[in-house]
């Protein structure tokens, strides 16, 4: 099974690992695609010139296109977490179709709508698939460390108009390994929040203050543990709620 | 229940607390058992040396905070620009259009290039910890002198030399100040 590290971060920690995931798999596998793709599409004796001036021209829009993407999936995803106080698969479906939604907005009304129907049905697609895969896998494996920037590529494919990504064959079971991951394994994802929440606290105070709710829930699970019980009572037990 | 037994103290001067360890020398106090620790129990004490990131999340962070920042502040230098830029007639549409536009590729461009220093750099400070199997200020130097390098290979071996020496005298300055901060102010 996954350890804590391979789990995703609390909001808004996660806004950054998401950031920095997109835009890593962009560049880098945008890079390799469109190396590719210039090899192939220039004349014989100037393939790899060929090849480095289609790098150059194409991935950055790649990265950048991949880094909006899943930044802004990330920030309603953690919105809807905040608003809601669950995390369930309807999350990432709101969060999917106000992405698409808002980055279509200069092009007017239709067109927003439009995209934004297709980003909510893009991501209810993905958890479908995700849900299914993970009752047809009693045993999730280990998952790799980029996985949650994967969930931003569809979407960039659909919105963008790009052409089809090499890496997106492994989405549905990267989505299911995940789903599985956060069903059986709520108490380690509790600890995990505990443990990131502390260490990362430098970076937590950036967007601390859209989120000032989730940590006055934090210091309470905190103090509990340092309090000193002068009864025989038992210690308290702890609370297994998973929000 | 602490007040009645309280209580009872004050009236029964007679009467006493039942102590069942009383008449054995057991080295436990029945106090520390309910003590636990605040810190995170690791199995084994080298894990709770060893202070840093995994090389996933090193890059994720990185990235992720260098495309954001240079984004913000392209945006930011932007929107003065597309302001700048009025003309005389511009409709309101018109000049939200301008600031939008001059935000937006100002924006792009620099989180690209935060984005992809962050991505180098992440990438070889993972690698020469793995290789070194220690992080000091040489470890951030040598990998702030390889992104330098890297990220200016394409324009020629001289302006890779001079980018490469202006990264490690940054990274290495970015480190010492961390530690002079950590230092003298005690956050």
């Amino acid at each position: 099974m996954g350890t804590p590290e391979t789990s995703r971060e609390p909001c808004p920690d996660r806004i950054l690992d998401d950031i920095g995931g997109a835009f890593g798999m962009g560049a880098v596998g945008g890079s390799a695609f469109h190396f590719i793709k210039g090899t192939y599409n220039s004349p014989k004796g100037s393939r790899f010139v060929g090849g480095t001036q289609s790098v150059s021209m194409n991935a950055p829009r790649t990265g950048g296109s991949f880094a909006v993407w899943g930044g802004l999936f990330s920030t309603f995803d953690c919105t809807m977490v905040y608003l809601r106080q669950k995390e369930d698969p309807w999350n990432s479906i709101i969060a999917g179709a106000a992405t698409g939604g808002f980055l279509s907005m200069r092009q007017g009304a239709g067109a927003a709508s439009r995209s934004a129907i297709f980003g909510g049905v893009l991501l209810a697609l993905i958890e479908g698939a995700g849900i299914m895969l993970n009752k047809v896998l009693a045993q999730p494996q280990n998952m790799m460390m980029e996985d949650p920037g994967m969930q931003g590529m569809p979407g960039m494919q659909g919105m963008q108009g790009m052409p089809g990504m090499p890496g997106m064959q492994g989405m549905p079971g990267m989505q299911g390994m995940q789903m599985g991951q956060m069903q059986s394994q709520a108490q380690i994802r509790s600890e995990s929040q505990n443990q990131n929440t502390a260490s990362s606290s430098s970076s937590s105070s950036w967007f601390g203050g859209l989120f000032d709710k989730k940590k006055e829930e934090v210091q309470p699970g905190s103090e509990s543990k340092t309090e000193v019980l002068e009864s025989f009572d038992a210690p308290p037990v702890p609370s297994f709620e998973f929000k | 229940m602490a007040i009645n037994r309280s209580s009872d103290h004050e009236s029964d001067e007679n009467t006493r607390l039942y102590h069942p360890y009383q008449n054995y020398q057991v080295p436990i106090k029945s106090q520390y058992l309910y003590k636990l620790p605040t810190s995170p129990e690791f199995l084994f004490t080298e894990e709770s040396l060893k202070q840093r990131r995994s090389w996933g999340e090193n890059l994720t962070f990185y990235t992720g905070t260098g495309y954001l920042a240079g984004s913000v502040a392209g945006a930011s230098a932007g929107i003065f620009s597309g302001i700048k830029s009025f003309e005389n007639g511009d409709t309101t549409k018109l000049k939200i259009n301008r600031i939008l536009n001059s935000s937006g590729q100002a924006g792009r461009t620099w989180g690209n290039r935060v984005g992809i220093v962050g991505l180098i750099y992440a990438g070889i400070e993972s690698g020469v910890v793995a290789v070194t199997d220690k992080d000091d200020v040489w470890t951030s130097v040598v990998a702030g002198l390889g992104t330098g390098a890297v990220f200016r290979a394409a324009r020629g071996v001289r302006s890779a030399a001079v980018a490469g020496a202006f990264g490690g005298i940054a990274a290495g300055a970015v480190v010492a100040g961390k530690q002079v901060f950590k230092r003298y102010a005690h956050i």
